[in-house]
């Protein structure tokens, strides 16, 4: 075998840190010296980067449910939720509200400066009267206030089926006829804006970082990355908010989900990008997500990012043995080879 | 009630895989389902390259976590959850392939099973998706053995140890089925001066 076919064998293995040492300084030393197996060895390396360009596939929802069920381990709801229950008299009431909610998709919104919640009427005439219900006001509203009501001051009809939580019951004094019922209730808001606006920023970085509670979850993440990948929409809430997923969340998934959403996002918003990469790097427990990190950064390096003496640091440290991933060692050594002096 | 489950629940976030799985060994299931949750993504990713097959790879990820509560007693503590998961997976993905019927009989087929680039990524550049879409053929054109070797290396940054281990082979059969994916991955992905143009071919 000559002595250009033993090192081809080997590119394959020198990839992945698989040579030993004394191989591995033969190999490179007759990459530099032959032409035709330095072309060789950059065809493999071109090889590798573009088989990374594979993204992380997210696990249908329903998998888990099937798992939990075929386990006998029913999947847990909250204990303090507590089902709404209409009464059969209202139902026909209800029925007309859900079309009306459904076409309208705006319920509850009272005016906060009423004095009472006023009722929705709910007649089949609004939904073609009215389609659809909205409100302007001249201060901004909070979508996630408290309210304190006398008992009078609502309606006794519960329309569109909302889910009630976290019910508390105090009946402080007994020789009185007063109780006080405290509850979280699901109500549904429709926001209309541009992506810019603040409030729209906001939500989006309320979905990203809640997104365990966000429903339908997958299409409201999915609107989040494609829109704010747009540079026409560059914010550096939103890099925050993909940040913050990055380095909290528990879910491994969902980390590397939130790496590859930050590698997308323009330019403009690198500094949370590059900070969020390298605290993954140093700190993350997954080898997966800290080479989808160094993967991250050795294109940032390419694309001619500079990087400051920490993030170089952290590559130094990472290519030097101390990460325990030899993919991770490799792909450190690549990025700080790229940086120039 | 509430509290307590919540608690229990908070609880296992914090306890190692070693410790969950001595709950499970002990009788008591209540940690599928963060183990699921820890691992589910990284055994559904192996299992849908392996198999090139979203419903197959589901099929497999919840098989999987089934066996993992069903053979817990099976798991050795010293040894990593992650690689023993992943054994029990590679065993279920190559019953499914040697199942005559389920087998891609061409690369046609595997387009049929594949999602289009836009379906799967749709806010990746047009260049990505492009090889996203280039990598899939390419690791359909390998052997299943080769592909098995290569997902593990590239995808999940394992070891070559830990690929024996799973696939239930040498380190070196390893070095070998990863040594031959490459090169065809580089045929199929790159081209070559001679015959580049052939190899696309074949995979396309």
């Amino acid at each position: 075998m000559s002595e250009c076919s033993a090192v081809r064998e080997g590119m394959p293995l020198l990839l992945t840190e698989s040579l030993d040492a004394n191989r591995r300084e033969l190999t490179h030393q007759h990459i530099e010296s032959c032409g035709l197996c330095s072309a060789e060895w950059e065809a493999y390396r071109e090889t590798w980067a573009i088989m990374g360009d594979l993204p992380e596939v997210a696990v249908p929802a329903q998998v888990k449910e099937a798992f939990l069920q075929k386990a006998g381990i029913a999947p847990k709801q909250a204990d303090n939720v507590v089902p709404f229950r209409r009464p059969p008299a209202f139902k026909w009431i209800a029925q007309a509200a859900a079309v009306v909610i459904l076409a309208g998709g705006s319920y509850f919104l009272g005016d906060r400066n009423a004095d009472r919640i006023q009722t929705m009427p709910a007649t089949l005439n609004n939904v073609t009267a009215s389609p659809f219900n909205t409100v302007s006001h001249q201060e901004p509203m909070s979508i996630a206030e408290t309210r304190v009501l006398d008992a009078d001051a609502i309606s006794p009809e519960f329309e569109g089926r909302p889910n009630i939580s976290n019910v508390q019951i105090i009946d402080g004094d007994a020789s009185d006829d007063k109780v006080v019922i405290s509850f979280d209730i699901s109500s549904k808001w429709t926001v209309t804006g541009s992506p810019n606006d603040k409030s729209i920023v906001r939500l989006s970085s309320y979905m990203i970082e809640n997104e365990e509670t966000v429903t339908p979850r997958a299409n409201a993440i999915e609107w989040v990355r494609r829109t704010y990948s747009d540079p026409a929409n560059a914010n550096p809430e939103i890099a925050t908010a993909w940040a913050r997923q990055l380095n909290n969340d528990s879910h491994e998934g969902a980390r590397i989900r939130a790496v590859e959403n930050l590698t997308n996002l323009p330019p403009a918003v690198a500094t949370p990008t590059r900070d969020a990469l390298i605290t993954a790097l140093q700190n993350d427990p997954n080898p997966a997500v800290r080479m989808k990190a160094v993967e991250a950064l050795a294109n940032l390096v390419r694309s001619g990012a500079v990087l400051d003496k920490t993030t170089v640091d952290t590559l130094r440290r990472k290519a030097m043995q101390q990460d325990e991933n030899q993919y991770v060692r490799v792909k450190a050594a690549e990025a700080l080879s790229n940086i120039k002096p | 009630m509430s509290t307590s489950n919540q608690r229990e629940t908070g609880e296992m976030k914090h306890l190692s895989d070693q410790e969950l799985m001595a709950i499970v060994q002990a009788g008591d299931n209540s940690p599928a389902s963060e183990i699921y949750d820890r691992y589910s993504g990284r055994i559904y990713n192996f299992a849908f390259r392996f198999l090139r097959n979203a419903e197959a790879a589901e099929d497999a990820t919840q098989e999987a976590f089934i066996k993992m509560l069903k053979y817990s007693n099976q798991y050795n503590g010293t040894a990593k959850l992650t690689t023993w998961l992943f054994s029990i997976t590679a065993n279920l993905c190559r019953d499914y392939l040697r199942k005559a019927d389920n087998r891609p009989k061409d690369s046609d087929d595997v387009l049929i099973t594949l999602p289009g680039p836009d379906e799967l990524s749709p806010d990746r550049s047009f260049e990505q998706r492009e090889n996203e879409q280039r990598v899939q053929r390419a690791l359909a054109v390998l052997t299943a053995e080769q592909r098995e070797a290569v997902v593990l290396s590239r995808y999940q940054g394992l070891s070559y140890a830990e690929i024996a281990q799973i696939a239930g082979c040498s380190e070196g059969a390893v070095k070998t089925r990863v040594f031959r994916a490459m090169e065809t991955m580089k045929r199929a992905l790159m081209g070559e001066a001679s015959g580049g143009d052939r190899c696309l071919n074949v995979v396309q």
